[in-house]
């Protein structure tokens, strides 16, 4: 790709990824907010890939879209909202979140812009992907199997338990008709 | 591995073609082997016609309007789940040094591109703002993990023979055994995580009747139309990237690669779109139960096998 193709694919992705950042802000449901915040995560991960991090850049958008999915579910939950499309407000301390925003978006901006980045092309066509699982997985092998299998247990543990027979028994099977004479004590 | 790179209007071009006539031939199929299984023969006039009688007959039909609905995700939706379908066909290899976007990480974008497609059915669902498209649209996220994880587990088994997430490489290191062979469990695994993905056949839990059309129970006309191409643009990139990963995708004697892919994929398909006519619909609970207890266990094995067999 010719660099100017470059630029202009790097200004749209920021462009996008600012904007619909702060329509995370500006809407008035949970859902439309979860997916935005995510629209605004796979801006970010467009300019990884432009940035020659391929792995980290789809990674970033396949984990962000379980992740946002998972949080609209949540909260919408959680949120006693049908559907998340009632409008509700969803901001408070609107002056002092917006002054730490702001502030913290200049920052960071700042840091990006005056910070004196090592500026070496990547080299083509091998090693990014192979290096960073060097990266990953060299020295620290232990630490990362043993997270991640821990995760994966925990992950089946939730569902074992969660799927646990309720009250009425196994979803799908016959659950017991209700006895014609009270039950002693009240109902249960 | 060094590939040849072609212009990108024309890999747009292989795509967006491909999948037209793709998602049309699954439409046609699923026509032909409903007739034929239902003990009517191959009748090839009528299942070529039935899918054009149908869009017609969708076109023609009023839009129906719900309260207060999010209009543009509505519109929307359709649209990014068979987008998320030709994202997911570009890595696929045409023959085997080409493939529209050869990325080194192929794997890891069509996780990317299942996992949005998990979006895209939820806001289906989530946006005529109506009860039994939203139920739908809950219990496929609920589902979805269960195929997600799989879906992982038995690609990742793929790539360990290849030892690159480069799904040119993982065709490549099948020449001389292909992987249905050498993992056995991951093709029929890969293929409950197809139907599951689709929502078709035994796992249309999304769309279903018990949920009186589930996330599309509110679309009618133009929007169903693009919903079920959408479906069956998403059916055919599964098809493909099953042919792909373990029947050696292009590979194959006389013929040119990607004729050979094309055949494998219509075998897929035919496979796929059957079990959709003779299996029932899987109750969601007892399909949770089966994929956690058994067929996840089974992509352990499956996984342990790959990489036993990948060692030195």
């Amino acid at each position: 790709m010719s660099a100017f193709l470059v630029d202009l694919a790097f200004w749209v992705f920021a462009v996008g990824a600012v904007w619909t950042g702060y329509r995370v802000f500006r809407t008035d449901s949970m859902v439309r907010a979860s997916f935005l915040l995510l629209a605004s995560l796979v801006n970010v991960g467009a300019i990884m890939l432009l940035l020659s991090a391929e792995y980290l850049g789809f990674a970033l958008i396949f984990m962000m879209a379980l992740e946002m999915m998972v949080m609209a579910l949540f909260m919408v939950m959680f949120m006693m909202n049908p559907a998340g499309l009632n409008p509700m407000v969803m901001v408070h301390q609107n002056r002092l979140s917006a002054v730490a925003g702001f502030a913290a978006f200049l920052g960071l901006s700042a840091v990006g812009v005056l910070a004196d980045f090592p500026d070496r092309p990547v080299p083509e066509p091998v090693g990014v992907v192979a290096r960073l699982g060097e990266e990953l997985l060299g020295d620290s092998m232990l630490v990362f199997e043993s997270v991640g299998v821990l995760l994966l247990a925990t992950m089946i543990g939730a569902v074992a338990l969660s799927s646990q027979r309720g009250r009425y028994g196994a979803a799908d099977e016959g659950s017991e008709p209700p006895p014609m004479v009270p039950r002693e004590g009240g109902a249960r | 591995m060094q590939v040849a790179h072609a212009p990108w209007w024309l890999g747009a071009l292989v795509v967006v073609g491909t999948l037209a006539v793709g998602s049309y031939a699954v439409a046609a199929l699923h026509e032909l082997l409903a007739t034929a299984v239902a003990g009517g023969g191959v009748r090839v006039g009528e299942g070529v016609a039935a899918p054009w009688r149908r869009a017609a007959l969708l076109l023609r039909q009023e839009r129906t309007r719900t309260e207060a609905p999010d209009p543009i995700t509505w519109a929307l939706a359709p649209a990014l789940y068979g987008g998320l379908a030709a994202l997911a066909l570009t890595v696929v290899p045409l023959s085997s040094t080409f493939a529209v976007a050869d990325f080194r990480t192929g794997i890891v974008v069509w996780g990317a591109a299942e996992a949005l497609a998990i979006v895209a059915i939820f806001l289906h669902g989530w946006s005529p703002n109506s009860l039994f498209p939203l139920v739908g649209a809950y219990r496929f996220v609920a589902l979805a993990l269960s195929y997600e994880l799989l879906s992982m587990f038995v690609l990742i088994a793929a790539a360990l023979p290849a030892e690159s997430l480069q799904l040119t490489d993982i065709v490549a290191a099948q020449h001389g055994l292909w992987n249905v062979v050498r993992q056995p469990l991951g093709l029929p695994l890969f293929l409950v995580v197809s139907l599951g993905v689709t929502f078709w056949g035994p796992l249309d839990l999304a769309d279903s009747s018990d949920l009186a059309g589930g996330t599309s129970a509110e679309a009618s006309g133009g929007q169903r139309l693009s919903w079920q191409l959408a479906r069956c643009a998403m059916l055919f990139s599964f098809a493909a990237m099953g042919a792909t990963a373990f029947l050696g995708g292009p590979l194959g004697p006389w013929l040119p690669g990607p004729l050979w892919l094309l055949t494998k994929t219509v075998v897929v398909l035919v496979i796929l779109v059957g079990l959709g006519h003779v299996v029932g619909r899987v109750p969601p609970e007892r399909f949770v139960a089966v994929g956690w207890g058994l067929l996840l266990p089974l992509a352990f094995l499956d996984l342990l096998v790959a990489g036993l067999e990948a060692l030195p």
